[in-house]
């Protein structure tokens, strides 16, 4: 009887298994969920077997984890809603410093931090509903419009301030707010999370984050329906701007100083991150679950490549084969969906 | 008693040229009118003149006998009017519900989207107003449907949505033989609920199974308006053919 039994339980075991498998690659971001996960379990494996040559549950490294991701992650999650919505922004790594020095050179002026910060954010919304404009005016490709964005605001980083750091001395209310600690947890990362919730439930639960998909999905149709496409748009470009912002502050605030190269290459970052975490080139497609995980699993790989000694150059390639392979993958659901 | 929807003395330029001179119908309350034509007769400029798309350059139109100006696709929205797309108009990406209820979600005060009620709404849509074969779920991602299942969810849209005239532009030109039957069916049962349809086709057979009446075009104007009553399949053709 018991052989029997065991088996006819085997296959049905495994069917299950492979069931869930692939309700978990069905969903939005089910496949850089299970890439995620594994890699955790490698790395915690790792780290468990081999706790004095690979850190990666020291206390000091998870500290480090927590403190780079909310910068990405806020970049990426701005990046990745006008992505859904069908366009791009290049200028976020330029925005995010550039706002940054108004805000410290603000604060060096005199100026409470409570009211400079705001007017950063302010800046960056302002910037992005620019470059919304102009795209949407002219009907040009947002990708050459935030190009010259990257260039003009790099640029008036330079011409506002120079080359030289500005410090950023704020309130220490306002540096504990945004980079002190809460319960062991780094409070930038708190911040970060929050984003991520709230973004969810815009993007995923509430009419508008039903409009930006459509808008990026098929603009026509969402046209015809009646949205107002430009103005979803709009308001994309200046979330995009105002999230670079965002992670401006909450950079500034845990250096206490702003670079003014510091924002180079940050963009090309983010929009990795979202193509990592399951968004479409063409827009309409991704989740704000994926997004994060894509920022979460470039820092991780950047840790652990850290941890292991290896040259900055294998950072690079490693990244760059996740992006064509997420693309690929990506490319193939999508084919799949429409055909 | 006044119709539905009129057309008095449309004419419709782009530039130089003239796609409609002077037309005018009418589509009466829960009738089926079959608007024929050879290509480039302005069957689709008639069509997206009523929808709102294209203003007209002369003439205007009446809704319940009140003359009424479309200035775009949501003031034809708002006085009943869906349009059928050659392509139909669907977000391939989402989900059937999320397509359903497009532009029109059902939130909370603060925009929050209402999801437990919307899906079991389209549900109730899919299963009992618009019989689709081989939909499961109102999960299921629009992207994954055939092209007859897409248009059944665009009608389930007008279902729902209670409107007053159905716009179908050739809704079969990419329809399998039984979705096309299917289709044709859908448009009957909406009449009997009283929901008028304009149907634009290729398919003189199409339109003659279905039609109460039928408005052929040639050029940008009417040259026949006819009750199925008073014609023939032979002589519907030879109005389409000769003219
Ligand atoms: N947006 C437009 N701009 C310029 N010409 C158009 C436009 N839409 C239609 N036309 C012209 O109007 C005429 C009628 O076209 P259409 O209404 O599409 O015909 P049908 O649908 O009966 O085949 C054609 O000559 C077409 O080229
Ligand atoms: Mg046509």
């Amino acid at each position: 009887m018991t052989p029997i039994l065991a088996d006819s339980a085997a296959p049905r075991s495994r069917t299950q298994r492979q069931s869930i498998l692939k309700q978990i690659m069905g969903m939005p971001a089910g496949a850089i969920f299970l890439v995620f996960m594994t890699l955790q379990i490698v790395c915690i494996a790792g780290a468990l077997l081999y706790p004095n040559e690979f850190r990666y549950l020291s206390p000091q490294n998870l500290t480090i984890l927590m403190k780079a991701v909310p910068v990405l992650g806020c970049l990426a999650l701005g990046a990745g809603v006008l992505m859904i919505a069908g366009e791009f922004d290049l200028s976020i790594g330029s925005v995010y410093t550039f706002t940054a020095v108004l805000m410290a050179s603000l604060v060096g002026a005199g100026v409470s931090a409570f009211v400079a910060a705001p007017l950063g954010v302010l800046a960056g919304v302002m910037i992005g509903l620019l470059n919304g404009q102009i795209t949407i005016r002219f009907g040009l490709p947002s990708f050459i419009v935030t190009l010259g964005g990257l260039l003009f605001w790099r640029g008036a980083v330079l011409l506002y301030n120079g080359a030289v750091q500005v410090r950023f001395d704020p309130e220490p209310v306002f540096t504990s707010l945004f980079s002190g600690t809460l319960l062991g947890i780094n409070a930038a990362f708190i911040w970060i999370v929050l984003f991520v919730v709230g973004f969810h439930f815009l993007l995923h639960r509430h009419r508008f984050g039903n409009h930006v998909f459509a808008t990026g999905g098929n603009r026509g149709a969402a046209e015809a329906i009646g949205i107002n496409t430009n103005r979803v748009k709009l308001v994309a470009f200046a979330i995009a701007g105002g999230m670079a912002a965002v992670a401006g502050i909450l950079a500034t605030a845990r250096v206490g100083s702003v670079q003014p190269g510091q924002g180079a290459g940050l963009e090309l970052q983010a929009i990795a991150a979202c193509v990592i975490g399951g968004l479409s080139l063409r827009g309409g497609r991704g989740s704000i679950i994926g997004i994060f995980l894509g920022v979460l699993l470039i820092h991780t790989i950047t840790d652990v490549l850290l941890l292991l000694r290896a040259p900055g150059f294998y950072l690079d390639m490693f990244i760059a084969t996740l992006i064509v392979l997420a693309a690929i993958f990506n490319h193939l659901i999508e084919r799949r969906g429409v055909a | 008693m006044s119709n539905l929807l009129e057309l008095h003395n449309i004419s419709k330029s782009f530039g130089a040229l003239t796609a409609l001179r002077n037309l005018s119908f009418h589509i009466g309350e829960g009738e089926v009118v079959g608007l024929l034509g050879d290509n480039g007769a302005g069957k689709s400029t008639t069509v997206n003149l009523i929808s709102g798309i294209h203003k007209p350059t002369d003439g205007y139109l009446s809704v319940d006998g009140k003359k009424t100006l479309f200035t775009c696709r949501s003031d034809s929205a708002d006085a009943g009017i869906e349009t059928i797309y050659q392509h139909t108009a669907l977000v391939d990406s989402l989900s059937i519900t999320r397509n359903i209820f497009m532009g029109r979600e059902l939130t909370d005060r603060f925009g929050f989207l209402r999801q437990a009620e919307m899906r079991e709404i389209a549900m109730e849509v899919l299963q009992n107003a618009v019989h689709i074969s081989g939909i499961d779920s109102p999960d299921t991602l629009v992207g994954n449907l055939s092209g007859g299942q897409k248009q059944a969810v665009a009608i389930a849209r007008a279902v729902y949505f209670k409107k007053r005239v159905l716009l179908l532009d050739e809704p079969t030109s990419a329809l399998s033989v039984r979705e096309t039957e299917a289709l044709l069916n859908q448009v009957l049962k909406l009449k009997a609920e009283n929901v008028s349809s304009v149907l634009v086709t290729h398919n003189i057979y199409h339109a003659y199974q279905v039609c109460d009446r039928f408005v052929i075009m040639s050029h940008g104007t009417k040259v026949f308006d006819v009750a199925k009553a008073d014609t023939t399949i032979n002589q519907l053709t030879d109005y389409v053919v000769l003219t």
